[in-house]
């Protein structure tokens, strides 16, 4: 149970920097996701908090007081590995009672024995208690693991893709047990992963982080439909967001944004703001993100919206995705998954202007959503958190 | 079907007693020779009048046992030393990254490939030159020349196998490192720790050119003293044989105790999976 700083941690490898002049605050009892693509400082910035790696520049602190030269035992952190890291010639018991029987944090037998067999259960691998790690499944190793860390009372919690080597189906019920967990963990918790889902099912804040700097930091809504740049855009969502150029159109006093073909216009909702902030904001030229999901389409020909043919058709599980070749562009769109098409079929897209994302086209950086719903909640979430 | 396998299994275990016979032969043939008397050892086989007498010349006539004893001071402290300095050599070569690293281990390695003949005139007399001439201390430490590097090639790959993690998890689980060593590290290399140390242990014990060189009076090791049996007159083949036989035994046993962990251990650190 500790709130957890880090003040401008800056960690290089010989002439590689790993991590950029990193700055987090993850509150006591929050559950923090770092979430990024492969190779971006997750790991390491894990480390660093675990007192595995030591930072060149900057402090690490855990409830103000200052970690940096405290050794990882001294740390009070429990940390699930991504390759598990278990003891291979210790059994399935030993490797969980493995902390409370150290030095620093002994306990009595029985106290280990009641603990072993409680997280064990929330685990459901008290089955396996006697086998050694070379016995179990992968996703019996990664429980383990869990378990390790659950036994402890630990400042916070460090996880490094914990979910990432299981199978599909057991990741998913792994990361429901995982949320179920998190409400009865009541301590803090720096989970890192590379998966979406994973980083908006459990992160109370998420961290998007990309070559060793942090880029946003915010609730799921907030880095869902406030993405401060298109990287981030594309990192969050599944399919990825559609980014389409567009241009600021400007006739009889009405604002339209002019995109995929010439003369395309969209009238941009006046209500939502969008006006004023692409506006002020003095940029023309813009990269505009619609979400698969928002999309609609149709077969038929219907005035106003833009023709394009079928390019492809993939299904991914309950749903699809449809492909629509418009020009040059291509538009992922959900579909469901028993739609009948044929490839290169004529195809009918609407593009929900109310539910867009603008984005600078020079510089990639958010500008503005026109999407009302979506900065009413975020809002109303800010107010909820100023009162408490 | 069946009688097809029947021959083969017979055909493979005619070959393989065949083999048996050819390794083992020479030492039925030394245990052999060894119960014999000067005076059957020529005009016998098998069929002889079997007698003590050579064991009795040479354990309780001679001071066998001292140069018994001599050649087990010095390979068992050669090992150890071998071991308390090998192993965190061995580690350092597994974990951390320095310049120059895999020349340094190389270097250790290329200390078995010069023959020992080569480079023992200059010690023996460098040996005299610094006292160090038919001392035990003096044959330890130039036994580190054959025990060492065995220890750290065959440690470094069983350290390079456990994944930097485990160490890392002890660690957070609230282990000190030198706690970390040996209660986590220890146990997963002892397997290779074990076998290298008893093939480092065989390889010291048969060594002779460093002890016919660099000892001789005061130290004598049994390969060395083995040759005594050899008079000018005549060569004591039998009282040969009951040397041989005799300082053949602290390995066979080692060997026989730690059999379980001796193939593997061997192969497991060198191969990765």
């Amino acid at each position: 149970m500790a709130k957890i700083e880090v003040v401008n941690v800056t960690k290089r490898f010989g002439k590689f920097t790993a991590l950029k002049n990193i700055n987090l605050e993850i509150k006591d009892n929050e559950f923090f996701v770092l979430f990024g693509p492969a190779g971006a400082g997750k790991t390491t910035l894990l480390n660093n908090v675990a007192g595995i790696q030591i930072p060149e520049e900057g402090l690490i602190r855990f409830n103000g007081e200052i970690m940096n030269r405290i050794d990882p035992a001294h740390r009070n952190v429990a940390m699930v590995f991504e390759n598990y890291a278990l003891y291979p010639n210790l059994t399935v018991y030993e490797n969980i009672a493995s902390p409370l029987r150290s030095p620093l944090y002994k306990k009595d037998n029985a106290t280990i024995n009641r603990e072993v067999h409680r997280v064990a259960e929330l685990l459901r691998i008290d089955h396996l208690l006697e086998r050694l790690p070379s016995q179990i499944s992968n996703g019996q190793k990664q429980r383990v693991a869990i378990g390790r860390a659950l036994v402890r009372d630990p400042n916070v919690f460090l996880m490094d893709e914990p979910l990432a080597h299981l199978d599909a189906k057991l990741r998913h019920y792994m990361r429901s047990e995982l949320k179920e967990m998190q409400s009865s963990f009541n301590t803090t918790c720096i989970y890192v992963t590379h998966d979406f889902l994973e980083a908006v099912s459990l992160g109370d804040r998420i961290a998007i982080i990309n070559e060793g700097s942090i880029i946003q930091v915010g609730t799921r809504e907030e880095v869902y439909y406030t993405p401060c740049n298109e990287f981030v855009a594309a990192l969050v969502g599944e399919p990825e967001i559609n980014l389409v150029d567009g241009r600021l159109f400007v006739d009889n006093g009405k604002y339209y944004v002019e995109t995929l073909e010439k003369g395309y216009l969209l009238p941009l909702p006046e209500s939502s703001g969008i006006v004023r902030k692409l506006v002020d904001s003095e940029v023309t030229e813009y990269h505009i993100g619609f979400r698969p999901n928002n999309i609609k389409y149709t077969f038929e020909k219907k005035d106003g919206l833009i023709r394009g043919t079928v390019y492809g058709f993939e299904s991914i599980g309950n749903k699809a995705v449809l492909i629509a070749k418009v020009g040059e562009k291509y538009i992922r769109m959900i579909a469901p998954n028993d739609l009948k098409v044929k490839l290169d079929q004529a195809v009918y897209v609407e593009l929900p202007i109310h539910k867009a994302i603008f984005f600078d086209a020079q510089t990639t950086n958010f500008i503005g959503t026109s999407d009302e719903a979506a900065i009413y909640r975020l809002v109303q979430e800010q107010l909820s958190k100023g009162v408490q | 079907m069946k009688r097809k396998r029947i021959v083969s299994n017979a055909v493979k275990n005619g070959l393989l007693a065949l083999y048996a016979l050819f390794a083992l032969f020479p030492l039925f043939w030394m245990v052999l020779i060894s119960f014999k008397s000067d005076a059957q050892m020529f005009n016998t086989t098998f069929i002889f009048n079997p007698t003590l007498e050579n064991y009795d010349a040479v354990l309780l006539r001679t001071d066998y046992f001292k140069y018994f004893i001599d050649s087990i001071i010095v390979s068992v402290i050669a090992v150890l030393i071998s071991v308390l300095a090998g192993v965190p050599a061995a580690y350092a070569l597994a974990r951390y990254d320095f310049k120059k690293k895999e020349n340094l281990a190389f270097t250790i390695l290329s200390f078995r490939f010069a023959p020992e003949i080569l480079v023992v005139l200059p010690l023996f007399m460098i040996y005299q030159k610094i006292g160090l001439y038919d001392t035990y201390f003096g044959l330890i430490w130039v036994y580190q020349l054959i025990t060492m590097p065995l220890l750290i090639w065959v440690i470094r790959g069983y350290f390079e196998d456990i994944s930097v993690e485990i160490e890392h998890a002890a660690q957070v689980d609230g282990y000190s490192w030198w706690q970390v060593f040996l209660k986590r590290l220890l146990p997963l290399i002892k397997p290779g720790l074990v076998s290298a140390s008893l093939l480092a242990f065989i390889f010291a014990w048969n060594n002779f050119t460093f002890p016919l060189m660099l000892s001789g009076t005061y130290v004598e090791t049994i390969t060395v003293a083995s040759l005594k049996y050899i008079a000018s007159d005549t060569v004591h083949y039998g009282q040969m044989a009951v040397a041989a036989t005799v300082s053949a035994l602290p390995a066979v046993i080692f060997a026989l105790l730690i059999q379980k962990h001796l193939v593997r251990g061997l192969s497991f650190g060198a191969v990765k999976g």
